[in-house]
């Protein structure tokens, strides 16, 4: 096959693509032959148990897209994260992403109390699957990143949470990735990291070729994001220019807390 | 400009029984840098926050050894000579193996968080569980070894042949780990169970007393027989006697067929163990 350069050529497959995706959870755990057997069935809590977090999901990105993942708590944003890094596999349907992938999910995962951030940084690296070299090389760009001083060669378990935050934000976009994966990683830290991050995640994103950022911050999604896409109940109800389908939400979001409160206000007065 | 790859990362086909095996053993050979730190990191963090550190190591098998001294020399008067090397060449390679199973019960499931974070092979948590084990195996050499001053005309070349029986017994915690490690993370209660299996299992085995006792009860009740010749540790236990304690050559057929009997176990937890860890991230 021939190796194409990115730009979205034509015929080359795109970086992300999501095809009838769903992924069920079992309440219950049972065998996983069972949850094959249930796809056909509506409903997102089915009488068994089992549960839907995303259904028939058709979603594909074309390389220089950035797409904010939107949508109420529960609605199957970071389930949808998950399956785009390798993390959960679908239960049924198609995932496909190529090139190298960066998460940002929580952050300082794979850390281990008792090491000190040299070999705390080496040893997530292994867990992401970087070669060794490689890794050694970044260290100390990454420790450098982080900003510990002093601590660096003292044990991760005697470091605050901002600064386990740090390191892990240091390791986790040392990455030169082709996908990243974001899920609201922005607010880390002090104030004069966060602005240190937030153009480190900038720089990041003009490199790579695609971006899925999910977020409950809406107006960094509309100016971070050229597409998004509102997921409810686990399916996509809205896909579109970023802008447009953001400002649609919060309407409708406006709309609902207003209905909400009313309802609230009405059931005291029942009282 | 940088050049992108296009190669899938996710979403590679599912692959078939055998297939799946190989690719899961390739993972491991692929990620054995993870899996050594995995282990070194389980290996340190024992010694670590008591105060007496890595003595630990050495102290614990020996405290073990001299409970089961009292128990068995003073309060039972059970008379065996060199009744310490007797005990020793038994309780301490068992206590790598229940220490090897009570932790590796949590090797999953106490990664909770970092599977959730990120995509890896899931099988080298349990595979840097069982290697961690060894440690413990190594260190109780120290004590072990130490019992020949007392008895030293009980040294003999043989002793040597300590390093070929615990391959079985390595090999057969293998499966063992592989398995409850993934067990575990559906049900709870192994970890509750655990302790009391292993308790019954080390009883039924020839640990506390000559293999002759249990062969004794097996000419009355055919069944218990069967499982004595059943139970690997009757021929681990007695193969590690005949190395340690009896100065000669352990019986190697049976170790043999033991050894040979753990490649389709190895080879089944392997497949178990990658047929549920999908499931893994989303039960934890």
């Amino acid at each position: 096959m021939a190796q194409r350069k990115s730009s979205g050529a034509k015929g080359s497959p795109p970086p992300i693509l999501l095809a009838g995706l769903g992924v069920q959870y079992d309440l219950r755990l049972s065998k996983k032959r069972k949850l094959r057997d249930t796809v056909l069935r509506d409903g997102r809590h089915s009488k068994t148990g089992k549960f839907w977090a995303l259904r028939d999901v058709d979603f594909r990105v074309e390389a220089g897209e950035s797409v904010a993942v939107i949508g109420p708590n529960g609605a199957g944003k970071s389930t949808m994260l998950q399956v785009l890094a390798g993390i959960l596999e679908p239960s049924v349907g198609k995932v496909e992403v190529r090139g190298k992938i960066a998460t940002l999910l929580q952050l300082g995962a794979g850390f281990d109390p008792e090491l000190n951030a040299r070999e705390n940084t080496l040893l997530v690296g292994e867990f992401l699957g970087v070669p060794h070299n490689e890794m050694v090389r970044r260290v100390p760009a990454i420790l450098e990143f982080a900003g510990l001083g002093e601590f660096a060669d003292a044990e991760v378990r005697t470091y605050s949470s901002g600064m386990r935050a740090r390191l892990g934000f240091s390791v986790a976009t040392s990455v030169e990735p082709d996908v990243l994966l974001l899920d609201e990683v922005l607010s880390t830290g002090d104030a004069a990291f966060i602005e240190k991050s937030r153009s480190r995640i900038l720089e990041l994103m003009k490199r790579a070729r695609a971006i899925v950022f999910v977020t409950h911050d809406l107006d960094s999604a509309a100016s971070f994001c050229t597409r998004a896409i509102e997921l409810e109940g686990g399916r996509i109800v809205a896909d579109g220019p970023a802008k447009r389908v953001i400002s649609a939400y919060k309407k409708k979001m406006a709309k609902r807390s207003a209905t909400a409160l009313r309802s609230g206000q009405a059931a005291r007065r029942g009282n | 400009m940088t050049t992108h790859s296009t190669d899938l990362t996710v979403g590679r086909p599912r692959r078939g029984s055998i297939g799946s095996i190989f690719e899961t053993v390739a993972a491991l050979i692929e990620r054995r840098r993870l899996v050594w730190y995995l282990t070194i990191s389980e290996v340190r963090n024992k010694g670590t926050n008591s105060l007496l550190g890595n003595v630990w190591w050495f102290l614990d098998p020996a405290l073990q050894l001299f409970v089961y001294f009292l128990l068995v020399n003073v309060l039972f008067h059970r008379s065996q000579p060199a009744i310490l090397l007797f005990l020793g060449s038994a309780i301490l390679p068992w206590k790598w193996f229940t220490t090897a199973l009570t932790t590796g019960v949590t090797a999953v499931r106490g990664r909770e968080q970092v599977m959730r974070q990120i995509a890896f092979p899931h099988i080298v948590l349990p595979a840097a569980s069982v290697l961690a084990s060894v440690g413990n195996f190594l260190f109780a050499l120290v004590p072990l070894g130490a019992l020949y001053l007392i008895y030293p005309d009980r040294l003999t070349p043989w002793a040597l042949a300590v390093f070929p029986v615990a391959i079985v017994q390595f090999l057969w915690t293998i499966p063992a780990v592989i398995t409850l490690s993934a067990l575990a993370v559906f049900f709870r209660d192994i970890s509750n169970f655990i302790p009391h299996g292993l308790r019954i299992w080390f009883y039924l085995s020839p640990a506390l007393f000559p293999i002759e006792t249990l062969r004794a009860i097996g000419e009355r009740h055919p069944w218990f027989g069967v499982l004595v010749n059943a139970n690997p540790f009757t021929w681990i236990f007695t193969g590690y006697r005949d190395a340690l304690y009896n100065g000669r050559a352990p019986d190697w057929v049976p170790l043999g067929i033991l050894a040979l009997a753990s490649i389709p176990a190895i080879l089944l937890s392997i497949y178990f163990f990658r047929r549920v860890s999908p499931l893994f991230v989303k039960v934890l």
